[in-house]
């Protein structure tokens, strides 16, 4: 596979400079994110981020299975990233490079680790049957800033996603259609996402950097969160000492980041939600349990 | 017939690509090309085409490989691989939606995606700009089983409700047609007599190339004969002759919207 187009000395130089002088090639504020639009699919469960010219689509499909024999009460949750060459002629099937198991370690660490699914609630028959959800998350094209854009759309596509309605009689779990009973939401206990920071010489942070400034970056900070400000995770790669007072005002711009696309996510589902509620019979048929 | 949508290069990255909806079918295709090839890939006369087929749901698996052969095969018949020798074109199709009845239909669902992955892939190929000797245009038919005497009609490019409605369908067929109306493609599943695939194929010609009154007979006979893959060629003829509703025409009218966005710059000056 030929490799990735490295980034000339020239331009490379005048990035830097231009980011000593305060000033980025696209015109941004050191702090802000590139426009992000989201947009759901017909189906359940299908997100399509666009953040500038990156754009990801998340895919959240349900299946089920028999639990794990250690984890009887719990469901099974998975992400998967496989990059294609549809993104990069770089990534190639079956090859996973550095940034996609960068990418699915941080996904894993951020959404799975952090509890933001209830897996207990994906259980359907303790020991015997569970409800199998898995994230596929989809690069369709690559313009730096992966793990940001893939961490919104797998958040907003659990909170988008519908699972089918079980009866349980005793031993016995129907699995009821769409057609028999609405589907009900996913319970999830907060929503993290995740705001890297590429980090420069002379004490700059940069907030969602494109593919020309992260292969120039000397190194990157990437912060999970959620809206009330607590810290999910936080990684740093690149071989760059940072001080550590840097980093605390980091989690400081993270979180303002944060509350600005929760907000925005939220906006977007109800928009949905009120394209779908047609006829104003959701409520009606809803069959989720107050909690 | 619905004629399906198209979106033309619309990715930054890739140096071609296409989305296209048609039945509830949505799939994004990506072309690079020509890029370096890898050493053991590599052809001393010819270009190597890789074609990978991703699914919406999960990795792939020997129902994708089988589709990534068929397209390898049929397309590399149509690119011009010897006038880009040691080099590599990099085709990838991401199946972005099925239709929610795709599971239920009770047919081959790899025989069902096969059309819409070979549009798509031409589509990106045209957005590319790689050399190709011919376009391509592939039609499903379905052949539903009669219960009585009397027959069925078979279907022409049925959706996935269409399928589940007709049930149970007793054949299925996929034709390919080149743009001069050779025949590139075909896989039939399930029972069929002879006949029966004579007047599936010539249904599907109609569809794909349009009405040809006097070279019926011949084609028919070519057809039959089996694949025809090393004949050259006639380039695209612009002005189509044929005036029906066709595969052919809703292609030309893509390419022609196409490049009529990209010349505006002439017309305005």
């Amino acid at each position: 596979m030929p490799r990735e187009a490295e980034i000339s000395l020239n331009e490379r130089e005048f990035i830097k400079q231009a980011l000593q002088e305060q000033i980025r090639l696209d015109r941004r504020a050191f702090d802000a994110f590139r426009p992000l639009e989201l947009t759901f699919g017909d189906e359940y469960g299908v997100a399509d981020v666009q953040l500038g010219k990156t754009r990801v689509i998340a895919r959240i499909s349900v299946d089920v299975t028999t639990p794990l024999p250690e984890r009887k009460f719990d469901g099974i949750f998975q992400i998967l990233t496989e990059f294609s060459p549809m993104a990069s002629p770089a990534f190639e099937i079956g090859r996973p490079t550095d940034a996609e198991v960068i990418l699915s370690r941080i996904l894993e660490k951020a959404i799975r680790r952090s509890n933001a699914l209830d897996t207990e609630s994906l259980c359907i028959i303790a020991g015997l049957k569970c409800f199998a959800l898995r994230a596929d998350v989809h690069i369709i094209d690559h313009d730096g800033g992966l793990i940001d854009a893939s961490c919104i759309a797998v958040m907003a596509a659990l909170q988008h996603f519908r699972r089918p309605d079980v009866l349980v009689e005793g031993e016995k779990a129907t699995i009821l259609s769409v057609r028999e009973r609405e589907p009900i939401p996913l319970s999830i206990l907060h929503q993290p996402l995740c705001v890297t920071f590429s980090y420069f010489e002379g004490e700059i942070f940069l907030v969602d950097a494109n593919l020309a400034e992260e292969q120039v970056r000397q190194g990157e900070v990437i912060l999970t969160m959620n809206k009330h400000g607590e810290v999910c995770q936080i990684a740093k790669y690149g071989g760059a000492t940072i001080n550590p007072l840097a980093l605390l005002n980091c989690t400081n711009v993270a979180l303002q980041k944060v509350k600005e696309m929760s907000t925005f996510i939220q906006k977007r589902l109800e928009e949905d939600a009120k394209q779908r509620d047609a006829g104003g019979l959701m409520a009606e048929l809803s069959a989720e349990n107050a909690r | 017939m619905i004629e399906p949508t198209v979106t033309l290069t619309h990715l930054h990255r890739a140096d071609g690509s296409a989305t296209y909806t048609h039945n509830g079918y949505s799939i994004i295709g990506a072309v690079n090309g020509p890029i370096e090839v890898q050493r053991r890939d590599e052809l001393p006369e010819e270009a190597a085409i890789e074609v990978n087929v991703r699914p919406s749901i999960g990795v792939g698996s020997p129902r994708e490989r089988h589709q990534e052969t068929l397209l390898h095969n049929t397309l590399r018949s149509i690119i011009l691989t010897r006038t880009l020798p040691r080099a590599l074109i990099q085709i990838t199709l991401q199946v972005r939606t099925l239709p929610l009845e795709d599971g239920t239909t009770g047919v081959n669902s790899s025989l069902t995606l096969l059309p819409h992955l070979l549009h798509t892939a031409l589509l990106a190929l045209l957005s590319a700009s790689i050399p190709m000797r011919t376009t391509l245009t592939a039609v499903l038919i379905a052949q539903p089983s009669s219960p009585a005497k009397n027959i069925v009609p078979s279907l022409l490019s049925p959706s996935a409700h269409d399928l589940v409605r007709s049930k149970p369908v007793r054949a299925v067929h996929v034709f390919a047609f080149a743009g001069d109306g050779r025949m590139l493609l075909n896989e039939s599943d399930g029972r069929f007599s002879f006949e029966e695939w004579n007047e599936a194929c010539r249904m599907a010609e109609v569809v794909c190339c349009g009405e040809e009154e006097e070279e019926e007979e011949e084609e028919e006979e070519k057809d039959g004969g089996g694949v025809e893959l090393e004949a050259e060629g006639e380039a695209m003829d612009v002005d189509a002759q044929a005036q029906k509703e066709s595969l052919d025409l809703w292609l030309r009218s893509v390419v022609r919207r196409k490049v009529e966005g990209e010349q505006r710059w002439r017309r305005a000056t």
